[in-house]
């Protein structure tokens, strides 16, 4: 747990070194993925993703020792009672996330605004994964984890992520 | 669509649409029990989500960290905005 980053300026100072180290993540020929919503807001189906090591207390934990971090993902039913949850990762200062996990995981914000039918539905499991992936891990990442789980986006209708990095 | 807190990091990586607040790690909505602030960040989230036209786009939400106060959102504004 690192209390060093909750500063913001460092925080940013972090960023754009991991910033150079991450040109590697973008398409070849420097074009970023769009696509527009096909339906009102009020129609679409919505899922969170996080990197913030959310997983279910039932679940492994994040895998802490590889200094590559963990590129394997953790699958949160949308019925999960909260208190169900927890954060493994060491990266961040998530005392904050652990007291109130709509900080990080807005999974109550968004189940209340399907009720309120701002959204019209969110998928029957939500994602969590683990930042600073580096290395061999990113590689998994980006060849198994991530296609992995935007299949199964696709496979459920999903049309929009929320997406919430720590 | 994504909460940004290191904007240099979701430009190198091409977020499709994303907003950015100038908080500390960890704190993408924001503080913990602060559920109208909380809410406006989601808020700002989904109106780009609605609105943005072009790729990339990364909209600094200029929300100061524990100096703003908030209300709740207009999601009315959400409304009836077709892609």
């Amino acid at each position: 747990m690192n209390r060093f980053y909750a500063i913001p300026s460092v925080a940013q100072l972090w960023a754009s070194r991991a910033a150079q180290r991450s040109a590697t993540l973008v398409a070849e020929d420097g074009s970023i993925p769009f696509t527009r919503l096909s339906k009102p807001l009020s129609a679409a189906r919505g899922v969170l993703i996080t990197t913030g090591g959310v997983h279910l207390k039932t679940q492994p934990p994040f895998d802490m020792e590889n200094r590559d971090g963990d590129a394997s993902y953790r699958e949160i039913p949308d019925n999960v009672a909260l208190d169900e949850i927890t954060i493994t990762h060491k990266y961040y200062d998530h005392r904050d996330a652990d007291a109130d996990l709509n900080v990080i995981f807005p999974l109550a914000h968004f189940h209340e605004l399907v009720r309120q039918g701002v959204v019209g539905s969110l998928a029957s499991r939500h994602f969590g994964f683990m930042g600073h992936i580096e290395g061999e891990q990113l590689a998994a990442l980006m060849q198994r984890s991530a296609p992995e789980v935007a299949a199964k986006l696709r496979a459920e209708g999903v049309d929009f992520a929320f997406l919430t990095p720590a | 669509m994504s909460v940004s807190l290191a904007r240099d990091l979701t430009e190198a990586v091409g977020a499709p649409r994303a907003v950015f607040v100038k908080w500390p790690l960890g704190h993408p909505l924001g503080e913990p029990h602060a559920p109208l602030q909380q809410r406006t960040v989601i808020f700002r989230a989904l109106l780009l989500l609605v609105t943005a036209s072009q790729p990339g786009v990364i909209e600094d939400l200029g929300l100061r960290w524990r100096r703003e106060v908030y209300t709740e959102p207009d999601w009315s504004k959400l409304e009836g905005i077709e892609p």
